[in-house]
C-alpha cells in the first residue's frame, strides 16, 4: 500500500551563502496510515524544520514530498494552505489558540477556512470537543483555561475537521506530568481509533508511547525503530 | 456566501473587541464626512433659499440689451408693446453720478432717471407720501422727482419735505428739481436682499427725459439705449415672447441674424449666482475632503499597529489553512466597516450640526434664517466614498497581513 507520507531526500537549508544551516539534510520517511510516530532529537537537530515540512508550512529547499499521494514539495502558499487545511491536524508546544474566541471558535477556526455551513460546523466542533472531554468547557476563552485544558481545546481543533494526519510538536512541552499523561492518552485514544500521529519531542519516556520511534541528529536520520524490536528500551539503558 | 457572512462577523467581532480603538479611529473618518456633509447642506439649503427669494425678484422682467452699435428707442418699445401680447410695460434707465446740495450740506449721489413706469419694477419701496411723475412729467421734461424716506433724513433731516427744491451738480452742470414724492422700503422678513443700509448711496428718481435733455448724456432718447427692462405678463411663455421681441428689433434694426440683440431673464442670473455658491460649496468641501484623506491614513496607521500586533493569530489562522485572500478579505473588510460605521456617524452629526447652525443663525439673526439641505444622492456617494477611504486605506495592512508566512508569525511570541 501506498504510504500516507512519503519523503525522499528532503533538504532544508537556512541563509543559504556563506553561514548556511543545513537544518534538514537528506531525510528520506515513508509513515504508513495509522501509525503512531515519535521523532526524537536533541535541540536544534532540525524536528521542527521537519515538522513544518511535513505539516506544508514551509517548503523543503530540494527533495520530493508526496502526501496522501500528492507531490506538496513545490506548492505555492494557497494551495499550501489548502492542504494544511484538509490534510493535517497541527498541535503546537504553545497551544496557539486566539485569544479572544472560545474554545469552540477557536476549534471551529478550520471548518470555517473548509467551508462547512454553520450547523454542520457547530456540530464537529462540538463532538471534538467531547472527544477531548471539553465540552462543558466550550464557551470559556482560553485565558480561563488550564494549560492542559487548552491543549485539549487545541486537540480538538486539530481533529475538528478530520485530517489524515496529525502533527505534535512537543504537545507537552509547557505542561506538568499529570496534564502530559492526559494529553499522551487522548494521542493514544487517537491513535487506536485509526488516526495517524506524527509526535515530536526531545522526551524519550514520552517518546516510548508511540510504536515507531525516529531519531534524527543534524538533520539526518540517525534511526528508525519499531517497538516490536525493542530498540528504546535497549537505548535507554545503555 | 455564507463563508463571506462568516467573515463579516469575524471582522465585527474584532471591532467590537476593541470599541475604545475602533472609535478612535473611526474619529478621523467622522470628522471628515461630518464637515463635508454639514458645509454641503448649510451651502445647498443658503442656495435654495436665496433661488427661493430671489425668483420673485426678477418675476416678470426680462431685460434686453444690444450687443452691436445698435442701439434700442423708444419707438422700438412703444411699438413692441402694442404689438406683443403680454408685454405690459418698459423700462429705460440711466444713472449720472453728482453733487446734491441742500440746506443740510452737499452729499454724493446719483440722479437715477427712468421712465414714468419705474415703479411698477421696484419691488421694495412704495410711495408713502406724495406722488410718483407721470407720462406728462415725462414727456414735458417737468424738473420733479422722488426719493426714499431713508435718503429725506440724510439730506433734510426730517421726511417733511413734499415741494421742496433740490439741486444736484452733474458734469458741471446743474439741476434743480422739486421733490413730489416720497418712498419707504418693503422689508420682507426673511429675505436676504436689503435696499435699507448704512451707507447706501443716495438716489433722486427723476424724468429720463430732464437728463437727457440738460445734459445731452450718452444714452439719449434720439439715439436709444444700450438696454432696456420690460415686464411680461405671469402667463405668458417668456422664452417664446422673448424670441418674438428680438425679431421685431432685428428687423426694425435691420440686422436679422446679426445678434445685435439678447435677451436676459433674471433666471440667468441666478444661474450665476448658483454657479457661484457651488463653487464656494465645492470648495470648501474638498477642504474638507483633505481632512477625509487624514483620516484615511489614521485608519491605515491603526490597521498596520493591528497587523503587528495580530501577526501571532494571523499564524495561526493561516496554519489552519486561511488562504491569503481570506485574510485580506477579513482586514479589508474591517477597515471597510470602520469606515463606513464612521461615514454614516459623520453623516448624522453633519447632518445635526448643519440643523443646529441654522437654527442658531435663525434664533440670532432672522432675516439670514435658511433651513439646511442636502440630497439623498450626496449622502450615498459620501458613504460609498468613506468606505472606498477604508477600503484603499486597509489594502496596505491587509497585504502586509496576509502575505506573512505562517512559521515566520507563530514563531513570533
Ligand atoms: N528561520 C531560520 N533561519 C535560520 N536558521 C534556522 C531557522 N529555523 C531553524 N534554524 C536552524 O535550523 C536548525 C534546526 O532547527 P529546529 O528548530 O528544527 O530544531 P529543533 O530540533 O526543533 O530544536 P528544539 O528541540 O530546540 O525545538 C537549528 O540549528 C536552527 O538554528
Ligand atoms: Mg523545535
Amino acid at each position: 500500500m501506498e504510504p500516507l507520507i512519503h519523503i525522499e531526500n528532503i533538504m532544508k537549508i537556512y541563509n543559504p551563502g556563506e553561514n548556511a544551516v543545513h537544518a534538514l539534510d537528506g531525510i528520506s520517511l515513508d509513515i504508513a496510515t495509522g501509525e503512531f510516530v515519535a521523532i526524537i532529537g536533541q535541540s536544534g537537530s532540525g524536528k521542527s524544520t521537519l515538522m513544518n515540512i511535513l505539516g506544508c508550512l514551509d517548503v523543503p529547499t530540494s527533495g520530493t514530498y508526496i502526501l496522501s499521494g500528492q507531490d506538496v514539495s513545490n506548492l505555492d502558499d494557497n494551495a499550501l494552505s489548502e492542504i494544511r487545511n484538509q490534510q493535517i491536524g497541527f498541535i503546537f508546544q504553545g497551544f496557539n489558540l486566539i485569544p479572544n474566541l472560545t474554545a469552540l471558535e477557536n476549534v471551529e477556526l478550520p471548518l470555517i477556512y473548509r467551508n462547512v455551513p454553520t450547523s454542520e460546523r457547530h456540530e464537529c466542533a462540538v463532538e471534538a470537543l467531547k472527544i477531548v472531554g471539553l465540552e462543558h468547557r466550550m464557551r470559556h476563552k482560553p485565558s480561563e483555561l488550564s494549560g492542559g485544558q487548552q491543549q485539549r481545546v487545541a486537540i480538538a481543533r486539530a481533529i475538528a475537521a478530520k485530517p489524515p494526519v496529525i502533527l505534535a510538536d512537543e504537545p507537552t512541552g509547557n505542561l506538568d506530568s499529570s496534564s502530559t499523561r492526559e494529553i499522551m492518552k487522548i494521542l493514544h485514544n487517537l491513535h487506536d481509533s485509526g488516526r495517524t500521529v506524527v509526535l515530536i519531542t526531545h522526551d524519550v519516556q514520552i517518546a516510548e508511547n508511540a510504536k515507531r520511534v525516529v531519531r534524527i541528529m543534524d538533520g539526518k536520520i540517525e534511526s528508525d525503530k519499531t517497538k516490536e524490536e525493542g530498540a528504546l528500551s535497549c537505548q535507554n539503558k545503555q | 456566501m455564507s463563508q463571506f457572512l462568516e467573515y463579516i462577523k469575524m471582522a465585527l467581532f474584532n471591532i467590537l473587541s476593541n470599541k475604545v480603538r475602533s472609535l478612535l479611529t473611526m474619529l478621523g473618518i467622522v470628522i471628515g464626512i461630518s464637515s463635508v456633509i454639514l458645509i454641503m447642506s448649510l451651502g445647498n439649503g443658503a442656495k435654495e433659499s436665496i433661488t427661493e427669494q430671489l425668483s420673485t425678484v426678477g418675476n416678470g422682467q426680462v431685460a434686453i440689451v444690444s450687443m452691436g452699435s445698435e442701439r434700442i428707442t423708444i419707438e422700438d418699445l412703444e411699438y413692441i408693446q402694442a404689438n406683443v401680447e403680454g408685454v405690459q410695460a418698459y423700462l429705460v434707465t440711466t444713472m449720472s453720478e453728482g453733487t446734491i446740495t441742500t440746506p443740510k450740506g452737499t452729499f454724493t449721489g446719483y440722479a437715477y432717471g427712468c421712465n414714468e413706469n419705474n415703479y411698477l419694477f421696484e419691488q421694495y419701496s412704495t410711495l408713502s407720501n406724495g406722488h410718483y411723475f407721470t407720462k406728462e412729467d415725462y414727456d414735458a421734461g417737468r424738473m420733479v422727482c422722488y426719493i426714499a424716506e431713508d435718503d429725506a433724513i440724510k439730506l433734510f433731516g426730517n421726511t417733511d419735505v413734499i415741494g421742496m427744491p433740490i439741486d444736484i451738480e452733474i458734469q458741471g452742470k446743474r439741476l434743480s428739481y422739486t421733490i413730489i414724492g416720497l418712498t419707504s422700503y418693503v422689508t420682507e422678513s426673511n429675505s436676504l436682499i436689503s435696499y435699507d443700509y448704512e451707507n447706501a448711496p443716495i438716489y433722486l428718481n427723476v424724468p429720463l427725459s430732464t437728463l437727457d435733455q440738460r445734459l445731452g448724456l450718452n444714452a439719449t432718447q434720439t439715439l436709444g439705449y444700450t438696454d432696456a427692462t420690460l415686464m411680461l405678463a405671469s402667463n405668458i411663455n417668456t422664452q417664446d415672447t422673448c424670441n418674438q421681441i428680438i425679431r421685431i428689433l432685428d428687423s426694425r434694426h435691420n440686422c436679422l441674424g446679426e445678434d445685435q440683440f439678447i435677451f436676459q431673464s433674471f433666471n440667468d442670473i441666478l444661474a450665476t449666482i448658483n454657479v457661484v455658491i457651488n463653487m464656494i460649496t465645492l470648495f470648501i468641501a474638498l477642504v474638507a475632503a483633505i481632512s477625509l484623506f487624514v483620516g484615511g491614513i489614521g485608519v491605515m496607521n491603526i490597521m498596520l499597529v493591528s497587523v503587528t500586533e495580530r501577526t501571532r493569530e494571523i499564524g495561526i489562522r493561516k496554519a489552519l489553512g486561511a488562504k491569503t485572500r481570506s485574510i485580506m478579505l477579513q482586514f479589508l473588510l474591517e477597515s471597510g466597516f470602520i469606515t463606513m460605521v464612521g461615514g454614516i456617524l459623520g453623516i448624522l452629526i453633519g447632518l445635526g450640526g448643519a440643523y443646529v447652525i441654522s437654527s442658531i443663525i435663525s434664533m440670532a439673526m432672522p432675516e439670514y434664517a435658511f433651513t439646511p439641505s442636502i440630497s439623498p444622492i450626496v449622502i450615498l456617494i459620501t458613504t460609498l466614498f468613506s468606505s472606498s477611504v477604508g477600503l484603499f486605506f486597509g489594502i496596505y495592512p491587509a497585504r502586509k497581513a496576509a502575505k506573512l508566512s505562517p512559521i515566520e508569525a507563530l514563531r513570533r511570541m
